[in-house]
């Protein structure tokens, strides 16, 4: 964790008061993104991933929701101080966001070519015909085809991988230094997926950006980032380099997610494991460790009091019992 | 976003519906406006039964006064133009409003939810078509046309103008009705009770119906408001109310007195009909807050 | 040539309603309407003259005859002599219906621009005091009697007890400050009574599109929040404003005018269709609920056209 990394989110909680009670579903999570590096952040749905996220672009919707603590700095500066007129040339310019539904992430009743000149136009002082230009140049580059052409076309005009390449298109259109991506892939379909990846990686290189990717999918992470953050009920459990997360993973969590990937290789013919239990209700936490109902390894312990971030070698952990799969 | 949320399982009615009214209920005792304009329609509803019983309010026809007498402690809010006591005429009013209003809340619901369900269940058979067409020729008529050609005729028949209301005004209840039920038709429990050889009819009336309650509720609320409101031009129309007096009588004889500089009987006709109206257009948004899980805020 | 495939495939596709109106109205206002017979006779008639009445009158053929001489009256749209006043049908309605259009326009215009701009006002500031303010106002208004509107603006604007500016009732407009004057008071009534209900629809249209996925998106791109309302939101939300508007069009044409007409004396559509009815004039009678049956059926053709501009999904098949 150094001080000159492009994103250091700090100490960040979140709440969204509901109508049972207040939630709090980001809590006490830190981290960095070092200048051009890709960072996986991977958990099950409802885990704060996205909620962290939006934190970062401050498009979490107050109320309900509410940043209870912590700063978000990019290059130094508290983006939780900022205006938000200030925000706002912030977003689509240092840091964009790409979605998870292509489908409805578009405005259907304009051309793709109009969106695309409003965000090149929003931060660069352009006429519209060479925003236009730009905007062509930029669906070249993400392999859009007959690229002036799809400029006049709706977006339902178009399928869901070229929508999405439309949207990576935009969001890199005004040279972000951080692109956020939520789950860019998982409403494609599998041939598609790996083409859309394959795309942010190489741009990424081009660009020189750094790529936060959030996913729920081990096998994403591995195939594109250098790190990953695992987070389970609103926290962070475990930060490693990739290989090393695959290698030796710390948490019981992580090992579980790991076991439930299908291993090809092996080509066997066994029941996936998944990992036994529910995740608790955010309304209704345990006192200790939030995995403990689920984890073969738990101890009085760890129902009695939430293990804190630890240092094991490259790993930062969450864990009592950390280190090997005990099978 | 992943903000956890309670939503029910549509497929097994018994448990969920149960924690959705008591969650509603839960709801719309918490909601402040919602509740004060229950507790005033309450009020209503009490000095109505009052004059039903014969307790109050019977003096409204009686001629004791003298013109537009000024509010004294004998005429609380003065007299109008033949020395009626304007205090009687418009808490006796309260009744016939309640009267108006359930009638054509009640029967114009059921006929919408008989109809609707009918149209959902049978959706795309020519029981939904002529439901269908049946509704965009009602929809069609002008609404004040159609209530004086009904008068007509009716030939004087004294609840025309309930009949005209009931006749029109299920069409939103039977449109709503069907999209539900055309949602319903595809869960298991209908489909169980199909498979176990249940009569068509009765699944409708005894399994469909009741899951469409939250929105017959909601609708008979509007119903009951759009109701008294059409009741008053009606009644200027001389088209409302035959025997007795009512809010909107008062009002449109009082068309005559204000331009003589005599408010008394607009003022409080227009009061207790502004009250009633107010109140129940609170609660019945309070009741949609609590029961459309989708409504926005 | 597409278009008008379309628009032919929906006309016809319209007969069945205008069949089902005309059929209903004609039942009700024609076959039980009041009976004209005496009212046109001097005293004692002998049993000819009756019968001779009820012939001119058509009252003696049978139902059927009389219902199909109404539908070929409305396909050549020439519905005879009002049975009152000997006035040609399609004279008197040419005479009324621009009154009553001149008359409602303003308000319905108006209305719904207002509600538009509250609602957007009101949604922008979501959850805020201003759109508490706006969405509590909206709820009195919705409780407020049109009648009441109407009294109540008469005796502020028009009478000695209030501000005296405009007259009581009536419709003496042979220029434009006529015109104004004139139109003025219904026209308040008429936007204060609808005011109420479009802000709250237009308000539950707008704030259910803003919370889609593309309004995210463009946020997540700096779209500053006055743009997302006029730019991102407020196409999107044009198909169910669309509807609202283009289907009150036929009823507030005839009928939305009535009390008003009514009770300013305004001589527009709406009272002549009104004293139609209470007299039993059945040209005039069938020749207002046939042609507002038609307006239903090409206000649904044109708000599909409407549709297919605003929303590049929607296809005309």
């Amino acid at each position: 964790m150094t001080s000159e990394a492009l994103l250091s989110v700090r100490n960040l909680s979140i709440e969204f008061s509901t109508e049972r009670g207040v939630v709090r579903a980001v809590d006490d999570v830190s981290f960095d993104v070092e200048h051009g590096e890709t960072l996986g952040i991977v958990g099950e749905s409802g885990c704060g991933k996205t909620v962290t996220a939006l934190a970062v672009m401050q498009l979490i919707p107050m109320p309900p929701g509410r940043i209870v603590s912590g700063s978000i700095r990019l290059n130094g500066q508290d983006l939780l101080a900022l205006p938000e007129r200030q925000m706002r040339n912030i977003r689509g310019r240092d840091i964009s966001m790409i979605f998870q539904e292509p489908m409805t992430a578009l405005n259907p009743v304009f051309t793709i070519g109009n969106q695309m000149v409003d965000v090149i136009r929003r931060h660069q002082p352009m006429d519209r015909a060479s925003a236009r230009r730009r905007a062509i140049e930029m669906l070249e580059k993400v392999g859009i085809p007959i690229p002036d052409k799809r400029l006049n076309e709706y977006p339902h005009q178009l399928s869901g991988g070229m929508r999405q390449r439309v949207m990576i298109a935009m969001a890199l259109s005004c040279g972000p230094k951080l692109l956020i991506a939520d789950e860019p892939t998982t409403a494609l379909d599998v041939t598609t997926q790996a083409q859309v990846m394959e795309q942010i990686v190489s741009l990424q290189e081009d660009y020189g950006m750094a790529v936060m990717l959030i996913t729920h999918d081990l096998g994403v992470i591995a195939e594109s980032c250098r790190r990953a953050l695992v987070m389970y009920c609103g926290q962070l459990i475990e930060d490693a380099p990739t290989e090393r997360l695959y290698e030796r993973p710390q948490h019981p969590y992580t090992q579980g997610l790991l076991r439930s990937i299908p291993r090809i290789r092996r080509q066997r013919l066994e029941t996936l494991p998944v990992i036994e239990g529910t995740v608790p209700d955010l309304l209704h936490l345990p006192p200790g460790c939030r995995f403990a109902d689920r984890c073969p390894r738990a101890a009085d312990e760890c129902r009695a009091h939430q293990p804190p971030l630890i240092d094991r070698e490259l790993t930062r952990v969450a864990c009592f019992y950390p280190g090997a799969r005990d099978d | 976003m992943s903000a956890p949320s309670a939503t029910a399982v549509p497929g097994d009615t018994g448990r969920s519906r149960g924690s959705l009214w008591s969650k509603a209920v839960y709801k719309l005792s918490r909601d402040r406006f919602g509740m004060t304009g229950l507790a005033i329609v309450l009020v209503y509803l009490v000095a109505a039964l009052g004059v039903w019983f014969g307790l109050w309010g019977q003096g409204w026809s009686d001629v004791t006064g003298p013109m537009w007498a000024a509010p004294s402690g004998e005429y609380w809010f003065g007299t109008n133009v033949i020395g009626q006591d304007i205090f009687e005429r418009a808490v006796y009013s309260t009744k016939v409003a309640f009267e108006v209003g359930l009638v054509v809340a009640v029967l114009s619901t059921l006929l919408g939810a008989v109809l609707g369900a009918l149209a959902g269940y049978f959706n795309g058979t020519w029981i939904d078509e002529l439901v269908l067409w049946l509704k965009g020729v009602l929809d069609s008529i002008p609404f004040y046309l159609f209530v004086a050609a009904l008068a007509f005729a009716l030939k004087g028949y004294a609840y025309s103008m309930h009949v005209a209301m009931i006749a029109t005004f299920w069409t939103t209840t039977g449109r709503l009705v069907r999209g539900e039920v055309i949602k319903l038709r595809g869960f298991e429990f209908v489909e169980a009770a199909r498979a176990l050889g249940v009569p068509e009819f009765k699944i409708i009336f005894r399994h469909i119906i009741p899951n469409t309650f939250h929105i017959l509720l909601v609708q008979a609320t509007i119903v009951f408001v759009a109701a008294i409101k059409s009741e008053v031009i009606l009644s200027f129309l001389g088209l409302g109310v035959k025997d007795g007096v009512s809010w909107g009588l008062m009002i449109a004889e009082s068309t005559q007195e204000v331009l003589a500089g005599q408010f008394n009987n607009f003022i409080w006709a227009s009061v207790f009909l502004f009250g009633l109206v107010m109140a129940f257009n609170l609660f019945s948004d309070a009741l949609q807050d609590a029961l459309d899980p989708r409504s926005v805020a | 040539m597409e278009l008008l495939q379309y628009a032919i495939r929906k006309l016809v596709s319209g007969i069945p309603l205008i069949l089902g109106v005309t059929f209903i109205s004609f039942v009700l206002m024609v076959y039980f309407g009041p009976d004209k017979t005496y009212e046109l006779l001097g005293k004692n008639p002998t049993q000819e003259q009756i019968e001779q009445v009820r012939h001119q009158l058509g009252y003696d053929r049978p139902f059927l005859v009389r219902y199909g001489d109404y539908l070929r009256e409305l396909t050549t749209l020439d519905f005879g002599h009002s049975d009152s006043t000997g006035e040609r049908v399609n004279g008197l309605l040419g005479r009324t219906i621009p009154i009553s259009l001149a008359l409602t326009a303003p308000g319905f215009v108006l209305g719904n621009l207002l509600g538009v701009l509250l609602a957007l006002v009101a949604a922008y500031h979501r959850g805020g005091w201003i759109d508490k303010l706006i969405m509590g106002g909206a709820v009195v208004g919705m409780s407020i009697s049109f009648l009441i509107a109407i009294i109540a603006f008469q005796l502020l604007f028009s009478s000695s007890y209030g501000l005296n500016m405009f007259p009581v009732r009536g419709w003496d407009v042979y220029s434009l400050s006529d015109y104004v004057r004139y139109v003025t008071v219904p026209t308040l009534a008429t936007v204060f009574v609808a005011l109420g209900y479009n802000t709250r629809f237009y308000r539950a249209v707008i704030v259910e599109e803003m919370t889609r996925d593309h309004v995210r998106t463009a946020r997540a791109f700096g779209t500053p929040p006055w743009k997302l309302l006029y730019k991102n939101i407020l196409k999107n939300s044009l198909i169910p404003i669309i509807t609202r508007i283009m289907f009150s069009i036929p009823l507030v044409v005839i009928s939305g005018s009535l009390l008003i007409e009514s009770y300013f004396g305004i001589p527009g559509v709406g009272k002549v269709t009104y004293d139609a009815i209470t007299t039993g004039d059945q040209p005039v009678l069938k020749a207002v609920v046939g042609l507002t049956a038609v307006l239903f059926v090409l206000t649904l053709l044109l708000t599909d056209i409407l549709y297919k501009v605003v929303d590049p999904r929607v296809s005309l098949k």
